[in-house]
């Protein structure tokens, strides 16, 4: 939630905020935040020249190891040394670090990211003369080749350039150095003037033009005091043979990434930025700095692994020709092979880029999983469907909520505490009045298996008597000021410090929070909400911290991006703690960096009950998918202003088939319960939930893989089919695993949809009338207020629970429905993961992992993790087979025997629908259609 | 009660076959006689009788599973032997969670439940014991207050009637008063004529002592004016003597002068009586300068004038005191027929509501309900926040005096106004209950009182005990 709200409690106290929000209408006030004229470096790198790069390799400083290659790099013009270094990674990634050979102090290099020191794999000389080197990335034909004037980097496979970097002479690494305007400092100029290898150069250095916002900037009322002067370093990637590029979240913007030649870059800088505008690239709350290129022949992806402020320009040569244009070039043999350029610039740090070369997407995500880890693995209950409110008010006001789900016979799982529930926004109390039980209150939760969440937030109120407080500014843990006190900034609770996340030793004792002693009034059903961890500063530039505060010696302009992060980690981690390491966590936040799928959920902030709103839910958790998060939704309903009923029910019927299904509303915006809005209404909405928890298994073991794998859970149409053009753009629709493809509604007043069904070869069912389809078609879908097109993939078979109850937990030991859903060839397959759904237990392989297979009228299970060990008390109640032609006969054969199975086949839609086999879903068997 | 549960339980009794089939009410029970098959209640499928409760929904109505959780849209009785029967959804059988008094939802799962149904029953009847007593004290209440509306009707129906008879002697005392300012403003005027028109005057009216000295009044403006005293005033003079009335220090311009004295560079006595004279005595625009001698303290010197000036300021205030009373009284009557208009019942019990407050504390807020008036909420820190003004009866058509609804409070932040909804509940006495804000500015009351009790309440109420 944003400052909004703020504004009516602090009003007085900010009355320029009040004027800036008052001001707007509906939309962001684009003024707050920094275009990239308005950010110095941006400016600065975004206006050198392609073609003209003054570095140049100096390869009689090569150094070939069995693990890596440096090599020194020169800027001609000020002769300032470079250190490339050049490794290979397991997995098929290239890694390229750049760095100042001997800089000033320290450039920051981003820790905690990476889940280890990536293994590498040896590289070996092919070739090497003066005008470069070539090396051999591994067994797949792969080189990397060095060229030195000036200096550029190929990857090659076969006679195939992959990706070129520094090919258009954008690299720009702007090194430390003291300010000239003050005084020099002797000891750094004794320092490079005993540097024997290169006398001559110091003294031929030219004249450092010293720009405006170099060493000092301002914007707004706000001055950055950038002690440590231009520090910014930029980078140009040259992807020939690509027009789809992916990725860089979070923007309000398509899946697939637009050129930004006409305007601003694409901007990664956690931002809490108040009423968010759609189909724009400026940045938000969250900054995953990885980007996907994918033509029909491979899959790629580019990790740059830096956290301060960045900004990513995308050209294209084929952006703006029409597709007949392109048929010319083609036929004139005048094309040049489409080609998309990509820059990235950063404001500090240095260049650490992760080349992942894929070639399939399967290969990147996992190439991308080897680097920062996979999404943690959540309880199952938090894939159920969330109900949130800011605020729900009171314990009788939660009771009253959580008995009109029972009432109205509809399932949830967690009922959320925004803000309103602390006593005057000091995270971990409870208000004394309105929350002054909070454990009969979960306890009453807890008796019907249900859950709650509570948020915390990372800015901690100022106030002498309040202990968190104290004990963080007492353990000096507060992120400072450029002075060295404490910083303080505004947010909810009026002046507030905040912690320095940064720390081990502060994260360890933000964990230790959570401890049930420590965090009175909590429980084991209670769980956690990051939220304001970008961080939001209400009064600072850009609505966050300021960039010259300092976390330790780091300045906060390095690390900016990974604040976020560090919070939802500390915060899993005290939920981790809290049960000794038994029960797994469950943690939102709407910050994030490249990493934070480890830690939990992420949802896409403060939108609005608006359709386009409801429309770009689809590729903003898209895009989250293909960078690793995968536990990603939106606020079902919209946060600000209040959504008309069709548009609510049509966010349910879409949130139910993402990943993250919670409902959520601004405090100024009536009730919305889905009970609100009439009878034909509620029905509706219970019976979008209903589906949702009917799919839970397979939800549930979407996250097991990926968990295991870091494939996306939601993922676009291309990730299966990436050699279909017609996918590669498609972001109205999308895939759940392989097997489940949909397309919600997400026009007003919509009568149909065309749905386009991917694979010549495949056919797809109408999970709702067993329809099937052929694949390679766009299918007019005729759609009522009831209708989700939602689809089963031919040859899959998914493992649902139909008897749906009041929470998840209460649907444990309930009997599974498989829905076989036959292909051409009249065969099927499916998983089906069981584990005891809370705890990390699974990682001592106490789980259940199933293969169906369907071929030749045969339909068996067999167990995928024969170490494993683990019971269930559920059982198989129904097979229903789509596709399905009569058998005569159908038979069970288990350990205990053979025994012939009822069934009943509707010829009209060839759904045959076996009768209760009744056998333990942990067992081996075999039904044979005859 | 203990006479029904004996009674029902002999029922039941009689009615069991066979086998006990779990999860239906004794009602239900004539189409689950064992036989070789069973019919699905809505008749879509037969099938055999092994599959009633085998755990396998076959009846798209889930008639075939009343005691298990297989059907998605099926249900299950709790018979609740000492509390009151009623029915869960299927899904609620076996979740691990007691649903049913008697435990009898969860009979494969593993939560422990209690048959709580005669604590339940007992409660129950506390209960319903308390709120009879409560609806029996409420009626009688309310029947007093009935009667008391009526009266209160009445009473204010003849205090309408006193301020309707109060308002009409008033307007007759207001024509007449009308009448005698009207006259008394003629005289004065007539009188302040007759002094101006001198000796040339041609009122019959007018005594002649009236003549002489508005004559010599004439002349005596006259030779004041001619400071020379040639017989005739210049411009000089006019310009020394004669100021404007609303700013009396700036000496008159030649023009000015001239135009006073029409034109002429001279004015004889008969051409200033004619002309000049009537200007000054005028005295809206010309003066002469000094206060003493002006024109209207010269007048006012007159006697009859004065008299007839007195007389005429008495009935205008005479008049204007009536005018009050009358307004006051027509005000009031207003007001009074305002608030009888409103719908106060069928027998005026909600009348006396109206000009009570009803105060209560809920956190940090003091909120104020003065029925068929206003709501407000005031803070601990004191400001006093309107939350609606009396709207009208809003519950629903068989009780539309359950709810009531108040609008156009204080703007809210994102636009609207802040409205409050009252609901009305049957009580021994008259208070606010409880105020919540489930959305902002939105506001829930609940009002206890017992004009609110329905004795069909009663009847309800009977029925559910058994």
């Amino acid at each position: 939630m944003c400052c909004w709200f703020f504004l009516r409690r602090m009003g007085p106290v900010l009355l320029l905020w009040v004027a800036v929000c008052l001001s707007g209408s509906w939309a962001v006030d684009k003024g707050n935040f920094k275009t990239c004229d308005q950010s110095a470096f941006c400016k600065r790198q975004r206006a050198m020249k392609p073609g003209e790069s003054p570095y140049r390799a100096l390869l009689e400083t090569m150094e070939l190891t069995n693990t890596r290659l440096t090599l020194q790099l020169i800027n001609d013009n000020n002769k300032v040394r470079l250190l490339l270094e050049l490794y290979r990674l397991q997995g098929n990634i290239t890694r390229v670090k750049i760095n100042e050979l001997k800089p000033l102090k320290p450039r920051y290099e981003v820790p905690d990211v990476l889940i280890r020191e990536p293994p590498t794999e040896p590289l070996s000389l092919l070739s090497q003369d003066e005008n470069g080197v070539v090396l051999s990335l591994g067994a797949e034909s792969q080189r990397v080749i060095v060229s030195a004037r000036p200096f550029r980097l190929d990857i090659v496979e076969g006679r195939d350039v992959l990706m070129s970097l520094n090919s258009r002479g954008l690299l720009g690494f702007e090194h430390l150095r003291m300010r000239k305007d003050t005084q020099a400092d002797p000891e750094a100029e004794n320092k490079e003037g005993t540097d024997p290898a290169n006398p001559a150069e110091t003294a031929k250095e030219e004249e450092e033009k010293v720009e405006d916002g170099m060493w000092e900037e301002t914007f707004k009322t706000h001055t950055d005091s950038k002690p440590s002067g231009p520090s910014a370093v930029s980078l140009d990637f040259s992807l020939p043979g690509v027009e789809h590029v992916y990725g860089i979240p979070e923007h309000g913007d398509s899946l697939k990434l637009k050129t930004t030649d006409s305007g601003d870059p694409y901007r990664l800088y956690n931002l809490d930025v108040f009423q968010y505008e759609l189909y724009n690239p400026m940045a938000l709350y969250g900054s995953v700095p990885v980007m996907l290129s994918h033509n029909a022949r491979r899959t790629m992806g580019i990790f740059w692994l830096n956290a301060a402020e960045t900004w990513v320009d995308i050209s294209s040569n084929t952006a703006g020709k029409t597709v007949f244009g392109k048929m010319l070039d083609y036929v004139q043999g005048s094309s040049e092979t489409p080609q998309t350029d990509v820059r990235w610039i950063s404001e500090s740090g240095i260049i650490d880029v992760f080349l992942m070369l894929g070639p399939t997407p399967r290969d990147v995500f996992s190439q991308y999983a080897s680097l920062t880890g996979t999404q943690a693995f959540p309880p199952l209950a938090s894939l159920g469907y969330h109900q949130c409110r800011w605020n729900y008010n009171d314990q009788e006001d939660v009771r009253s909520v959580d008995a009109g789900f029972d009432e109205h016979d509809i399932p949830y799982d967690f009922i959320w505490l925004d803000i309103e529930h602390t006593d005057g926004k000091r995270y971990f109390t409870w208000d004394p009045h309105k929350f002054a039980s909070p454990k009969e209150m979960l306890q009453g939760l807890q008796d019907k298996k249900r859950k709650m969440v509570a948020i915390v937030d990372p800015h901690i109120k100022v106030d002498t008597n309040y202990k968190i407080h104290n004990e963080i500014r007492s353990r000096g843990f507060y992120v400072k000021n450029k002075d060295g006190g404490d910083y303080e900034g505004w947010c909810w609770p009026g002046s507030a410090g905040y912690p320095d996340f940064t720390r081990p030793d502060m994260r360890a004792w933000w964990a230790s929070q959570f401890a049930y002693d420590q965090y009175e009034g909590t429980m084991e059903n209670l769980y956690t909400w990051n939220d304001m961890n970008e961080p939001s500063v209400f009064n600072g530039p850009e609505v966050t911290m300021h960039k010259d505060a300092m976390h330790e010696s780091w300045e906060h302009r390095d690390v900016h991006n990974l604040y976020g992060l560090y919070v939802h980690r500390a915060t899993a981690e005290g939920l981790i703690e809290r049960s000794g390491g038994v029960e797994r966590p469950f943690v939102l936040t709407r910050a994030f960096f490249a990493g934070s799928q480890r830690y939990g959920a992420v949802w896409t902030g403060d939108n609005a009950a608006e359709w386009d709103h409801l429309k770009i839910s689809i590729p903003m958790c898209l895009s989250l998918g293909l960078v690793g998060i995968s536990f990603c939704g939106a606020d079902v309903g919209g946060f600000f202003k209040s959504p008309s009923t069709e548009l609510l029910v049509r966010w349910y019927q879409t949130g139910a088939y993402q990943p993250f299904f919670r409902a959520h509303a601004h405090l100024d915006t009536p009730r919305r319960e889905p009970w609100l809005f009439g009878p034909e209404n509620t029905a509706l909405i219970r019976e979008v939930i209903r589906q949702r928890y009917t799919f839970l298994p397979y939800w549930y073991q979407l996250f097991y893989l990926a968990y295991q794998t870091g494939e996306p859970v939601m993922r676009p149409l291309w990730v299966e089919y990436p050699q279909d053009p017609a996918t590669f753009a498609l972001d109205d629709e999308f895939l759940l695993g392989r097997d489940l493809l949909v397309h919600p509604v997400t026009e007003e007043g919509a009568r149909g949809v065309t749905a386009y069904l991917p694979g010549k070869h495949e056919v797809w069912f109408d999970i709702h009338t067993f329809q099937k389809h052929n694949g390679g078609q766009n299918l007019y879908i005729p759609v009522t207020m009831s209708s989700i097109p939602v689809f089963q993939r031919g040859g899959s078979i998914i493992p649902r629970k139909l008897r749906v109850r009041r929470s998840s937990t209460c649907m444990e030991h309930d009997p599974y429905t498989l829905y076989v859903a036959l292909d051409n060839r009249r065969t099927a397959e499916g998983e089906l993961y069981i584990d005891d759904g809370h705890t990390f237990n699974y990682e001592k392989k106490e789980l259940m992992h199933r293969k169906f297979s369907f071929a030749n009228g045969v339909l068996s299970s067999v167990d995928l993790e024969p170490n494993a060990q683990f019971t269930t008390k559920s059982w198989v109640e129904r097979i229903i087979i789509l596709g399905a032609s009569k058998p005569s006969m159908v038979t069970l054969k288990t350990a205990d025997g053979e025994n012939q199975l009822e069934f009943d086949f509707d010829a009209s839609m060839s759904v045959l629908t076996i009768r209760k086999p009744g056998m333990n879903a942990g067992a081996d068997w075999t039904v044979t259609l005859q | 009660m203990r006479f029904h549960i004996i009674t029902a339980a002999f029922l039941w009794a009689a009615f069991v076959e066979s086998r006990k089939i779990r999860g239906i009410s004794s009602s239900y029970k004539r189409f689950y006689r064992e036989r070789k098959s069973f019919l699905c209640i809505d008749g879509s499928k037969i099938i055999p009788f092994e599959q009633v409760n085998d755990d396998y929904c076959d009846c798209a109505d889930g008639s075939d599973e009343p005691g298990t959780s297989a059907c998605p849209r099926g249900r299950f009785y709790c018979t609740n032997l000492g509390f009151r029967p009623h029915y869960i959804p299927s899904s609620r059988v076996n979740d691990g969670i007691c649903d049913c008094c008697d435990a009898s939802d969860e009979y494969n799962s593993h939560a422990r439940c209690q048959n709580t149904c005669w604590n339940l029953g007992q409660k129950e009847r506390a209960y319903v014991e308390g709120q009879m007593k409560t609806l029996d004290e409420g009626l009688r209440l309310k029947q007093q207050l009935i009667e008391e509306g009526v009266l209160l009707w009445r009473e204010k129906q003849a205090q309408l009637r006193e301020l309707q008879r109060a308002a009409e002697d008033l307007q007759i005392k207001l024509e007449e008063h009308r009448k005698r300012k009207h006259e008394a403003d003629r005289l004065k005027e007539q009188t302040l004529k007759a002094l101006k028109a001198g000796d040339r005057d041609v009122r019959p009216e007018s005594s002649s002592c009236g003549f002489r000295h508005q004559n010599s009044t004439v002349s005596h403006l006259f030779q004041l004016l001619d400071s020379n005293k040639d017989g005739s005033i210049s411009l000089d003079e006019v310009k020394a003597k004669v100021v404007l009335v609303h700013d009396e220090t700036r000496v008159l311009s030649e023009d000015e002068a001239l135009t006073l004295l029409g034109g002429g560079h001279q004015m004889d006595l008969s051409k200033f009586q004619n002309t000049l004279w009537d200007v000054l005595t005028r005295g809206d625009g010309y003066k002469i300068k000094d206060a003493h001698s002006a024109p209207g303290g010269l007048m006012s010197e007159d006697p009859h004038l004065k008299a007839a000036d007195r007389a005429a300021e008495w009935e205008a205030a005479d008049l204007k005191k009536v005018e009050e009373a009358y307004e006051t009284v027509n005000m009031e009557i207003s007001d009074l027929q305002k608030k009888l208009e409103i719908d106060y019942g069928t027998d005026w019990e909600y009348l006396f509501l109206n000009g009570q407050c009803y105060k209560l504390k809920v956190y940090e807020y003091m909120y104020t309900l003065c029925p068929f008036n206003t709501v407000s909420q005031k803070s601990t820190a004191g400001t006093e926040v309107s939350l609606g003004l009396w709207g009208m009866w809003a519950g629903p058509a068989k009780n539309r005096y359950s709810q009531m609804v108040y609008e156009n409070g204080e703007p809210c932040w994102q636009g609207g106004s802040r409205t409050t909804s009252v609901t009305l509940t049957c009580g021994t006495e008259t208070g606010l209950r409880s105020v919540k804000e489930p959305s902002k500015c939105q506001y829930i009351m609940d009002f206890e009182t017992p004009v609110a009790c329905q004795p069909v309440l009663k009847q309800r109420g009977v029925h559910s005990e058994l």
